[in-house]
């Protein structure tokens, strides 16, 4: 059994872990429970962050901009200290803070990967201030309780999420025929209806037509945020009748009849039990576990699990793992830049994230470069984790990842930026040989590579040194 | 201006969807030719870039909106104040617009839109290669890409070996590639390592640290390699933030930053690119237009129709070309955008038939799927 399955299905091990007698029941037995968050910092709730997002848009749409109409440098002035007070520079560092936190001393690594793989899966992407205030707490809030519990039940959740629903715009979606859509002569918003289909559910496999978005949307109307004068769109997700369209309605063949809020959660059931929305979802994980181009006898067991248990994602995930495991030594997967930091991070006990007392934050200046440090690296590496271009997500295809600057990138994390994140007490040449010896097999090969630098331990020789060995095919893939 | 769909062509010709296969191998010439395309994220509004002059309508709809000050084209339409240097390159014939034009896409969704416009396909998420990238595999020239941006865009894959330029903000050492360049075996290390000798292969002046958010740098640098008679023969520049719901603004709004991107690019790509430039054609590319209609935050919301931008030597003369649909409520797409009358990937297929020396049938069968495309080559461009 090579040392590359604890990268392969999690971050590697840190100096403090030891390989286990049975790695695939080590990876089985973390899928059961929820680790709880380590961060010992402050962990915001999603009600409390999105409470400082509105106290954001209200105080610059409502007040500043009213306020400085005639003066753009007052005004530029002004927005920038409410930046500082409501914590719209800060949240989002203090969110990449506990994430790398959880991958680095989780004792459930392989549950933090799939944390990683449905937080992309349902992603949010770039769009007004959800990077800044709500990504994170819907990753740990919505996310993550799923996690045991079933797909229907993680896509039900997700779907009537704040930060879902506005990142798709359901809250702009009237039903033509609704008491709301006749007055205001408004109607659907397709977004999330498509986006459902598409990417949460049945995939364009299913074969849907623009009539199913359509029908789809007409369901979702109503589901949207309890506006008003003072949180504007921050407001709690709620089921408004007077939104909502009339009549039955047919997605995928499938008639559903006039009924109001509870139509949607019977859509869903339908599409999350779908055969192609299990075989679609199921390919995905084997991409992101295994091989980019995952092959039936790899995707099937995982199908079969999925069946078989009615979509309990525990028991999906151990079915990813027993295949992951069993394809360990013919398949090699190539890691997303977030992935290959954080796993260097666990190996080479790298001085990343800032300690909690360190990310503590007044709100009355700009966040600190150390406290910016992470989401810079993040950023640079090409990969801060949600901000997502698209609501696809981040790619799990080794060619969306490889350009050269992409890869330059990590050469200069690696030889750059990395020596000065290597503790006071790791920078022997032996550290970095025990780290080694601990995770690779051809560990030897690669001391021999890096050998020249034996006695060297100025920023510049760790420059060396970690350029050579963070870059090697071995550590770029597992 | 009270012009009405299909009553005039500007600087057309009746040719339009009828055009025919024409030998072009035997015109071409020694001499390099550039294709640079800049990608306009989040739905340029052409009606904001290339303002048509005195309709009412659009004065009604847009009150918060209209330009004071604009360039002036010809007697249907203006220019953008931002866009000095496409009114300076109008001058001498090497700029012109298309008008009314999008890829064929009326979803109004920024993902779907940006999918297909850089697959220049139908159906969003399908293909997984560029039209460009199809472009340069079909006419066999491999490894003359270059994407100013970190990742590569969809728009170039489809063909091996591109390059991009996003410097870090430290020099990176490459002698590190040449210690771990061996290790690289096997076909599954195949990518990288290709990846690898593009590195290796690259010019001194690109291995340099910069602050990548300075897009005059890099436009710089783009310029030097495309100078180069051996350096990239196609750039990709990616700009975003054309998604202007509010404060879009006139003269100084949020779009008109955004123009003034695109301005500083071509006048960097036009300063520097010295006699080469007149071997260059330089072509916008953007998901959809925006609503005629202004909204409540003085902004516009998704549309249609929109234009591209184009500049260069390779431009047959300054012309507005558009078969313009007209702004009255029965000719807009829905009741409420600019309608597309042109197909754009027509003028993109026609450029790159132009710059990669191709026969724009045989580019519009591999690169297109054979779709209805007219050859408007001779219309445009210099052949």
């Amino acid at each position: 059994m090579s040392l590359k399955f604890y990268r392969r299905v999690a971050f590697g091990l840190s100096p403090n872990d030891k390989p286990d007698k049975d790695p695939l029941n080590w990876a089985l037995n973390q899928l059961d429970t929820i680790p709880n968050l380590l961060w010992p910092g402050i962990i915001p709730t999603e009600k409390e962050l999105r409470k400082k997002y509105g106290e954001w848009v209200y105080g610059d749409r409502e007040v500043l901009r009213k306020k400085f109409k005639n003066d753009k440098h007052a005004y530029r002035k002004a927005k920038d200290e409410l930046r500082i007070k409501t914590g719209e520079r800060y949240f989002e560092l203090n969110e990449h803070a506990i994430r790398h936190y959880q991958t680095k001393y989780s004792k459930q690594p392989v549950f933090e990967r799939f944390w990683f793989f449905w937080g992309n899966h349902f992603a949010i992407s770039e769009k007004d201030f959800l990077a800044e205030f709500s990504t994170g707490p819907y990753q740990r809030e919505i996310i993550r309780p799923n996690m045991v519990k079933t797909f229907e039940e993680m896509v039900q959740s997700v779907t009537t999420s704040w930060c879902m629903i506005h990142h798709l715009d359901n809250s702009e979606s009237f039903g033509p025929n609704s008491k709301k859509g006749m007055e205001w002569r408004e109607t659907i918003n397709e977004n999330h209806a498509r986006e459902l289909l598409e990417l949460h559910t049945v995939s364009p496999n299913a074969g849907y037509t623009q009539d199913d978005v359509i029908q789809l949307a007409y369901i979702m109307t109503g589901w949207a945020h309890k506006w008003d004068r003072k949180n504007l769109e921050t407001g709690d997700i709620w089921f408004d009748q007077e939104m909502h369209q009339k009549g039955d309605k047919i997605v995928l063949g499938v008639k559903y009849k006039n009924d109001a809020k509870r139509e949607l959660a019977k859509v869903i059931h339908d599409l999350a039990t779908h055969p192609i929305c299990i075989k679609f979802v199921s390919t995905k994980l084997c991409r992101h576990f295994i091989t980019d181009e995952p092959t039936e006898d790899m995707i099937n067991p995982v199908i079969e699990a999925w069946n078989k248990s009615n979509g309990s994602l525990i028991e999906i995930h151990k079915a990813v793992i027993t295949q992951a495991y069993k394809h360990n030594e013919s398949t090699h997967k190539f890691h997303p830049p977030e992935i290959w930091l954080m796993q260097l991070s666990r190996m080479f006990d790298l001085n990343i994230p800032l300690s909690s007392e360190k990310m503590n934050y007044s709100f009355s200046s700009k966040p600190n470069r150390r406290q910016r440090q992470l989401s810079w690296i993040l950023r640079e590496i090409g990969h801060s984790p949600y901000r997502e271009k698209q609501p696809n997500g981040w790619s799990d295809f080794e060619a969306d990842w490889v350009s050269p600057e992409l890869l330059l990138r990590r050469f200069w994390f690696s030889s750059v930026e990395l020596p000065t994140l290597v503790k006071s007490g790791n920078r022997s040449h032996d550290f970095i040989l025990a780290c080694l010896k601990n995770n690779f097999e051809d560990h030897e090969n690669m001391a021999s590579l890096i050998e020249n630098f034996r006695f060297g331990t100025l920023d510049y020789d760790l420059g060396q040194k970690y350029g050579v060995i963070c870059n090697l095919p071995g550590v770029l893939k597992a | 201006m009270n012009c009405t769909r299909r009553n005039f062509l500007i600087g057309g010709s009746t040719t339009l969807f009828l055009s025919g296969y024409f030998p072009k191998i035997s015109f071409a010439s020694m001499q390099k030719k550039n294709l640079i395309i800049i990608s306009l994220r989040g739905g340029m509004d052409g009606l904001t870039a290339v303002p048509v002059i005195g309709d009412k309508r659009l004065k009604k709809l847009r009150k918060k909106l209209i330009l004071e000050d604009v360039l002036n084209l010809n007697s249907d339409f203006g220019l953008h104040p931002k866009l000095e240097i496409f009114h300076k390159l109008w001058q001498t014939n090497q700029a012109a617009f298309v008008h009314a034009t999008n890829i064929p896409y009326t979803g109004r969704s920024h993902f779907d839109g940006q999918n297909l416009m850089e697959t220049g396909a139908h159906i969003p998420y399908k293909e997984k290669t560029g039209w460009l990238g199809r472009g340069l595999l079909a006419s066999n020239i491999i490894g003359k890409g270059l994407a100013i941006s970190l990742p590569m865009p969809l728009l170039l894959r489809g063909v091996p070996q591109n390059n991009n330029f996003f410097p870090s903000p430290d020099f990176v050492e490459t002698n590190l590639i040449d210690q771990i360049y061996n290790e690289f075996k096997g076909e599954h290390n195949e990518l990288i390592k290709s990846t690898l000798d593009t590195i290796r292969q690259r010019p001194l002046s690109m291995q340099i640290a910069t602050d990548s958010d300075d897009r005059k740098k890099l436009a710089l640098e783009a310029a030097k390699q495309l100078k180069d008679q051996s350096g990239p023969r196609v750039a990709v520049f990616d700009l975003d933030g054309f998604d202007t719901h509010a404060a879009q603004g006139g003269v100084d709004g949020a779009h008109a930053d955004e123009l003034e991107e695109v301005n500083k690019i071509v006048t960097i790509l036009h300063e520097n690119l010295g006699q080469a430039f007149d071997n260059t054609l330089i072509l916008t590319l953007t998901e959809f237009g925006r609503t005629i209609k202004q909204n409540g935050g003085y902004g516009t919301e998704h549309g249609y129709g929109s234009a591209i931008l184009m500049a260069g030597g390779l431009l047959k003369k300054s012309q507005v070309y558009t078969d313009w649909p007209g702004l009255k409520k029965k000719e807009l797409f829905e009741g409420r955008d600019l309608n597309s009358t042109i197909d754009s990937r027509a003028v993109y297929n026609s450029a790159m038939s132009v710059c990669f020396n191709q026969d724009p049938e045989f580019l519009r069968k591999e690169v297109f799927w054979g779709d209805e495309l007219p050859d408007l080559s001779q219309e445009l461009f210099k052949i």
